[in-house]
C-alpha cells in the first residue's frame, strides 16, 4: 500500500495541487472552526472556574439566594449555626478602572474583620508605609487593595488613586495595600480589587444586603451536617452549595450558547466532510482509467478501495494538522469574544486570557478530522474498487446513477418524507423538531443528485436559447454527470439552507423583539446606573424616584427592580414592577389572561404574570399556582396572565413591586422608566436629570431608541458568531463550484477538443464552462432556499421547545434574494479560471487526450 | 494576655492577672491557681478611662501609631467598653463597643464615620489579629480561672525582680489557638511582668509589661509590648491619664451613643 500511494496517489496530488490543497482547506477549516470553538468555550468556563475558585479560598459552602442578595440579618443567622466555623458576607461588583487595555476590575468587597479566616492575602509591605492596616481599610470607604502585579502593570504603587465607576458616580479610591500575585489576587486574570462590603453597599447601592455569605465549618462537622442545619435555619430560598457549584450554574446558563457552539462546530465539519466527498468522488471520476489499470494488473478491489481511503486519511490527517494549528490560532480571539458577550448578556465575571490548551481536545479534533475526512470517502471508495475495467473505457457511462441506486435513493427520501408528514398530520409539529430537522436534511442530500439532474433537465430550454450551442453542452453536461454535479450542489445547498435557517431565525427573533419592545419598552427615557441594562451590580435607592418625578416635563416614572433568582432548579428573572402604573402604559396583549383584570389583581398582590417562554418551559399556564422561595418567605400566587417578554432566556416572573420588597426585603431600583409629559421636549427632560444628579450620583439616561439599539445589539452578538462561520461554510461551498469546474474541464478536454476542431470558437466554450458553473449556482440555490424554508420551520420549533421562544415563521426573502445574484456572481468568478484552462492548448492535444 | 484585654478593651487595671475567677482569692503563694486568682483579684475595678498610643513596629522601624480614648464599666464577665481613635485622621471617630458576657464571647460593634455605618465584629476566628496589630482577638479575651490548668515551674527574677512562673495550659474543652502559655508574676504586689504563648513548643507570642505604677491602690503597667516571635513584629501600648472607678454613665456603652462622638 505506501507503494501504491507513493507511485500512484503522490502523482495524483501533486499533478492536483490546487485541488489537493482545496480539499486539505476544506478538512482544515471544519477541525479549524471546531476546535477553536471548543478550546475558546472551555477557556471561558475555565476561567470563570477558576476565578470562583480562586476567590473561594477555604470557603466550603457558599449561601446564595439569587441575584438579589439578602439582608444582613441572614449573617447573623448563619454565623449562629453550631455548624459554623466561619461565616463571612461578599458582594462582588465589577466596575471600570478607566485604564486603557486593562478592560474591566472585579471588585470582591469583604469583611476584612472576619474575611482572613478564609481567604489568604499574601500582602506586599516591601512598601514600609501604612498597609495591612485593617482599621484603616475598614474606616475609609475609599480603601482598595490590588494585586502587585495589576499594580506594576499600570504604575500603581500604594497610596496611589485609582478612579472607578461607582453608584455615586466615578469615584477616586485610595491603593491601601498590595497583594502578592498568588492564589485569590490572581483570580479574574489578576484584574482583582479588595474593598470594605460596608463601603461596597455605599458605593454600589447595594442598601444592607450582601450577595452571598461564605462559610467554612467547625472541625469534626461533615459537610451535609453543616449544609442540613443551614438549610434548616434559612429555609428553601436560599442555595446553599460548595464553591465549584457555581461553575455548574454557569454551565447551565450557557446551555443555549454551547448549542450554537455545538452546532457552528458541526457544521463546519459537515462542511468539510463534503468537501472531501466531492473531491473524492470527482477522483474516482477523474482515475477511472487508473483504477481500471490497477485493477488489470491484479490489484484486487480491497487495495483499490483501500488506496483511496488511505489517501483520504493523509489529506484528512494532513487538514486537521494545519486545522488544528489555525484553530490554535483563533482561540484567544474566539475567547476574547465570547468573555465579552457572556460579559454584557449575563454581567458574569470572569475573564479569560489564554487559551486553555487540552491534549485530549486536539487529540480529539485531529482525530474528528481525520475521522470525518475517511467517512467522507467511504462512497467514493465504494464506487472505485466497483469500477469495471471495461466500463470504465467508456466515458460517461460511469457517472451516472444506476437504476437501483436511484430507486433506493428515492424510496429511502419517499420514507423519510412520509414519516415528516405523517408527523405534521398527526402530532401537529413534528415527529421531534430535531429529529424532523435531521431528516429534511437527509432527505435532500439522498434526493440531491435527482434534483441535481431534474433541474439540469428543467433548465436546459431556458440555456438552449439564451445560447444554443453553450447552454445545451453545459446542461447536458450537468444532467450527464449526476455524481459530480450532486456533489457540489448538496455542498452550497447546504450551506445555502443552513444561511437560510439562521438568517430566518434571526429575522424572526428581531421581529419578536421588535414586537415586544414596542409593545413593552415605551417610556421616552430610562434612568440607570450603568450604560448597559445587564449590570446588575449597581443600583439605585428608591428615594431618588420622588426626585426624579419632581423634575419639570416628567410626567410619569415606573420603579423597576430586576433580578435573577432560582425557580425550579432553573435561574429565571423576577421583574418587580409597579403594577398599577405599568397597566396604563403597557399595550401588550397577554397571550393568556385578561388584559383588563390581570393588573389590578397582580397589584392586589393576588397574583403575578409569567413570560411565554416560562410558561413553555415549566408548563406554566393561567390559574397556576406559582410557587417561589424568597429569602423572607415563600410566595404563593396564581399566574393571572402569561405574557410575550424576552428579559431572559430562561424566562421571567413578573410582580408587584410591594410583593417584591416584602419577600426580599429590597427596595432599591435598577432602573427608572421616565414619561414624559405631552408637549415636553425629551432631550430636555433627559438634561435635566442628568443635571439633577451631577457630580452626586452615577446616573446614564438613555433614550428609548437607545436602549432598543442596545437590546437590539445584543442579540446581533449572539448570531454574529454563527454568522461568520454560515459565511466561512458559503465561501468554502464556492470554492467547492471551483473544484467541480476544473475536474470538469478536464474531463471534457477531448470535448472541447472537438468542439474547437469542427469549428467552435474559444469564447464558446468558455461560455459552456460559465453556463455551466451559474447553472450549479443557481440549481444549489433555489434548492437550498427550499431546504432552507423547511429546515427553518423545523428549527423555529426546536427554539420552541428548548428556549420556549415562540417565533412566528417568515421566509427571509430579502436574504434569499440579496445572496441569489451573490452566488451567481460567485459561482461565474470560480469559473473564470477552469474556463481559460479548458482553451488553452493546442486541440491536438485535447483530441488526444484519454 | 489577660492584661491586654484589659488594655484594649477596657477590662481591668493593666499590671496585674485578670483570669476570672469562680472562687474565692487566697494568699496561697504556692499554688499557683489561687497566684493567677489573687492577681485578679488585686486589679479589679468598676470602672476604668484611660488614653491610649498604640504603636506598631516592623521590625526596628515604625509602621504606624494609633491614639484613642478608652471607657469601661463594669466587672468582670459582665464590663462594657468603648475605645475611640483620636488619630491619625484616617481613623479618628472609629469607635467600638463591647460587651462582654459571662458564658459566651463578647460582643463587637464598630462604627465608621466615614460611611456613617456600625457593623457587627464577629468573634469567629479568635486567632485573628487585631486590626493588624500583633494582638489577636484571642488575646482580649476576659479568661475565666477555671478553664484552664496551672503548673508552677519556678520561681525566676525578671529585671531584677523574683516571680512566679507559671504555665497555663487550656483545658479540652477551651478551645484557643496556643497549646500553652507561660506567665511571670511578681511576688512582691501580684503585677504581671511577661507572658509567653506557645503553639505546640514553639513560643509565638511575648508580651512584656513595663513602667509598672500604682495608680489609686492598683499596680498598673504603663507600657506593655507584644512580639509576634514569627513575624518579626511588635505593637508598644502606652497608657496615659488613667483613672479608676470614675463614675460613667450606662447609656455610654450602647449601639445608640457609639454612633455619637
Amino acid at each position: 500500500m505506501t507503494n501504491l500511494v507513493r507511485l500512484i496517489s503522490w502523482n495524483y496530488f501533486r499533478k492536483h495541487a490546487v485541488r489537493t490543497t482545496l480539499t486539505a482547506g476544506g478538512i482544515a477549516l471544519g477541525v479549524a472552526v471546531f476546535l477553536g470553538m471548543h478550546v475558546a468555550n472551555d477557556t471561558v468556563l475555565a476561567a470563570f472556574a477558576q476565578t470562583v475558585d480562586r476567590i473561594a479560598g477555604k470557603t466550603e459552602l457558599q449561601i446564595t439566594a439569587g441575584e438579589a442578595g439578602f439582608g444582613e440579618d441572614v449573617l447573623e443567622r448563619v454565623q449562629s449555626a453550631s455548624t459554623v466555623r466561619v461565616a463571612v458576607p461578599i458582594i462582588e461588583a465589577v466596575a471600570d478602572p478607566h485604564i486603557r487595555s486593562e478592560g474591566k476590575l472585579l471588585v470582591l468587597a469583604v469583611d476584612m474583620t472576619g474575611d482572613q479566616s478564609l481567604r489568604d492575602y499574601d500582602f506586599d509591605n516591601s512598601g514600609g508605609s501604612v498597609i495591612d492596616d485593617p482599621l484603616i481599610f475598614l474606616a475609609q470607604p475609599d480603601s482598595l487593595i490590588l494585586s502587585k502585579e495589576f499594580a506594576n502593570r499600570n504604575g500603581i504603587a500604594t497610596g496611589s488613586a485609582l478612579r472607578l465607576d461607582t453608584a455615586e458616580g466615578e469615584k477616586t479610591f485610595k491603593v491601601r495595600g498590595l497583594v502578592k500575585s498568588t492564589g485569590l489576587m490572581t483570580a479574574f486574570g489578576g484584574n482583582l480589587a479588595v474593598m470594605d462590603i460596608y463601603a461596597a453597599q455605599k458605593m454600589f447601592g447595594r442598601g444592607r444586603t450582601f450577595d452571598r455569605v461564605e462559610v467554612a465549618r467547625k472541625p469534626g462537622v461533615s459537610l451535609a451536617q453543616c449544609r442540613a442545619e443551614l438549610e434548616r435555619l434559612l429555609g428553601p430560598a436560599f442555595t446553599i452549595q460548595p464553591p465549584s457549584s457555581r461553575t455548574q450554574q454557569f454551565e447551565t446558563m450557557l446551555a443555549g450558547y454551547s448549542l450554537i457552539v455545538d452546532v457552528s462546530s458541526a457544521f463546519a465539519l459537515f462542511v468539510g466532510l463534503f468537501i472531501i466527498y466531492n473531491s473524492f468522488a470527482i477522483a474516482v471520476t477523474q482515475r477511472r482509467y487508473e483504477i481500471a489499470m490497477l485493477r488489470a494488473l491484479g490489484a484486487t478491489r480491497r487495495q483499490v478501495r483501500l488506496l483511496f481511503l488511505t489517501e483520504s486519511a493523509i489529506l484528512g490527517a494532513i487538514g486537521s494538522a494545519c486545522g488544528v494549528v489555525l484553530g490554535l490560532l483563533a482561540a484567544d480571539a474566539i475567547a476574547g469574544t465570547i468573555a465579552s458577550m457572556l460579559g454584557d448578556i449575563y454581567g458574569i465575571a470572569q475573564r479569560a486570557e489564554g487559551s486553555l490548551l487540552s491534549s485530549g481536545l486536539v487529540i480529539a479534533s485531529f482525530g474528528v478530522g481525520v475521522g470525518a475526512s475517511i467517512l467522507a470517502a467511504l462512497i467514493p471508495a465504494r464506487q472505485a474498487d466497483s469500477v469495471d475495467p471495461i466500463i470504465a473505457l467508456q466515458k460517461g457511462k460511469h457517472q451516472a446513477f444506476s437504476t437501483r441506486e436511484n430507486h433506493v435513493r428515492v424510496t429511502i427520501a419517499a420514507c423519510v418524507a412520509a414519516v415528516l408528514l405523517a408527523g405534521r398530520v398527526f402530532a401537529r409539529v413534528s415527529v421531534a423538531p430535531v429529529l424532523g430537522l435531521v431528516l429534511t436534511v437527509v432527505a435532500a442530500l439522498l434526493l440531491g443528485p435527482l434534483l441535481a439532474r431534474g433541474s439540469a433537465r428543467l433548465i436546459r430550454p431556458l440555456l438552449k436559447r439564451l445560447r444554443p450551442v453553450e447552454g445545451a453542452l453545459a446542461a447536458d453536461s450537468l444532467a450527464q454527470s449526476p455524481r459530480r454535479t450532486s456533489a457540489t450542489v448538496a455542498a452550497l445547498m447546504l450551506s445555502l439552507a443552513l444561511v437560510v435557517t439562521f438568517s430566518g431565525i434571526a429575522q424572526a427573533t428581531y421581529d419578536s423583539l421588535a414586537t415586544w419592545m414596542n409593545t413593552t419598552l415605551n417610556p421616552d427615557l430610562f434612568v440607570m446606573p450603568s450604560p448597559t441594562l445587564d449590570v446588575q451590580s449597581t443600583r439605585f435607592p428608591a428615594q431618588m424616584g420622588p426626585e426624579i418625578a419632581a423634575i419639570p416635563g416628567v410626567k410619569r416614572i415606573q420603579l423597576l427592580r430586576s433580578t435573577r433568582v432560582n425557580f425550579r432548579g432553573s435561574t429565571v428573572m423576577a421583574v418587580a414592577i409597579e403594577m398599577t402604573s405599568v397597566a396604563e402604559t403597557d399595550l401588550r396583549q397577554p397571550v393568556q389572561g385578561q388584559r383588563d383584570s390581570m393588573y389590578r389583581v397582580a397589584a392586589a398582590g393576588d397574583g403575578l404574570f409569567v413570560s411565554e417562554n416560562l410558561a413553555r418551559l415549566q408548563h406554566l399556564a393561567v390559574g397556576d399556582t406559582l410557587e417561589l422561595a424568597a429569602p423572607y418567605g415563600t410566595i404563593r400566587l396564581p399566574i393571572v396572565a402569561v405574557v410575550l417578554d424576552y428579559s431572559d432566556q430562561q424566562g421571567a416572573i413578573f410582580l408587584d413591586r410591594q410583593q417584591y420588597i416584602k419577600y426580599w426585603h429590597d427596595d432599591s431600583v435598577n432602573v427608572f422608566r421616565v414619561y414624559a409629559r405631552d408637549g415636553a421636549n425629551v432631550p430636555d427632560v433627559r438634561q435635566a436629570i442628568i443635571e439633577r444628579y451631577a457630580g452626586v450620583r452615577q446616573v446614564f439616561v438613555l433614550t428609548n431608541g437607545e436602549v432598543k439599539s442596545y437590546v437590539v445589539g445584543v442579540l446581533g452578538q449572539w448570531f454574529n458568531l454563527t454568522t461568520v462561520q454560515v459565511i466561512l461554510g458559503v465561501v468554502v461551498a464556492i470554492l467547492g463550484i471551483l473544484n467541480t469546474m476544473t475536474v470538469s474541464i478536464a474531463d471534457r478536454r477531448r470535448e472541447f477538443g472537438i468542439l474547437r476542431a469542427v469549428g467552435g470558437f474559444r469564447g464558446q466554450v468558455r461560455r459552456t464552462v460559465w453556463l455551466e458553473a451559474v447553472s450549479i449556482s443557481a440549481i444549489a440555490t433555489v434548492l437550498g432556499c427550499v431546504l432552507g424554508g423547511l429546515a427553518l420551520y423545523y428549527a423555529l420549533h426546536v427554539v420552541r421547545e428548548n428556549a420556549g421562544m415562540v417565533l412566528e415563521y417568515h421566509f427571509p426573502f430579502a436574504v434569499a434574494l440579496g445572496l441569489t445574484p451573490l452566488i451567481l456572481a460567485s459561482g461565474f468568478v470560480a469559473a473564470i479560471w477552469p474556463a481559460e484552462a479548458g482553451v488553452r492548448g493546442s486541440v491536438v492535444e485535447a483530441l488526444e487526450y484519454e | 494576655m489577660n492584661s491586654v484585654s484589659r488594655c484594649l478593651t477596657g477590662m481591668v487595671t493593666i499590671g496585674a492577672a485578670v483570669w476570672v475567677c469562680s472562687g474565692p482569692a487566697i494568699g496561697a503563694a504556692d499554688n499557683p491557681r489561687e497566684i493567677i486568682a489573687e492577681a485578679q483579684r488585686r486589679s479589679a475595678s468598676m470602672s476604668e478611662r484611660y488614653e491610649g498610643i498604640l504603636e506598631s513596629f516592623d521590625g526596628t522601624d515604625k509602621s504606624s501609631e494609633k491614639r484613642w480614648t478608652m471607657e469601661r464599666l463594669g466587672s468582670y464577665g459582665q464590663s462594657k467598653s468603648v475605645i475611640r481613635f483620636t488619630s491619625p485622621a484616617e481613623v479618628k471617630g472609629v469607635a467600638l463597643l463591647v460587651v462582654n458576657h459571662p458564658d459566651r464571647a463578647s460582643d463587637q460593634w464598630m462604627w465608621t464615620p466615614a460611611i456613617e455605618r456600625d457593623r457587627r465584629i464577629a468573634m469567629q476566628d479568635r486567632s485573628t489579629r487585631f486590626f493588624g496589630t500583633d494582638f489577636s482577638f484571642e488575646d482580649l479575651e476576659e479568661r475565666d480561672v477555671d478553664q484552664y490548668d496551672y503548673e508552677s515551674l519556678a520561681q525566676e527574677s525578671v529585671s531584677g525582680v523574683m516571680c512566679w512562673k507559671i504555665k497555663s495550659t487550656p483545658r479540652e474543652k477551651k478551645s484557643s489557638q496556643y497549646t500553652s502559655s507561660i506567665v511571670w508574676i511578681r511576688q512582691d504586689n501580684y503585677a504581671t511582668l511577661r507572658i509567653d504563648s506557645y503553639i505546640k513548643e514553639q513560643a509565638v507570642r511575648r508580651l512584656n509589661y513595663s513602667d509598672l505604677k500604682n495608680i489609686q491602690g492598683i499596680w498598673t503597667a504603663r507600657e506593655m509590648t507584644m512580639s509576634d516571635l514569627r513575624r518579626y513584629t511588635r505593637t508598644r501600648l502606652r497608657l496615659d491619664k488613667i483613672e479608676y472607678n470614675a463614675p460613667l454613665d450606662d447609656s455610654r456603652f450602647t449601639l445608640q451613643a457609639l454612633r455619637t462622638p
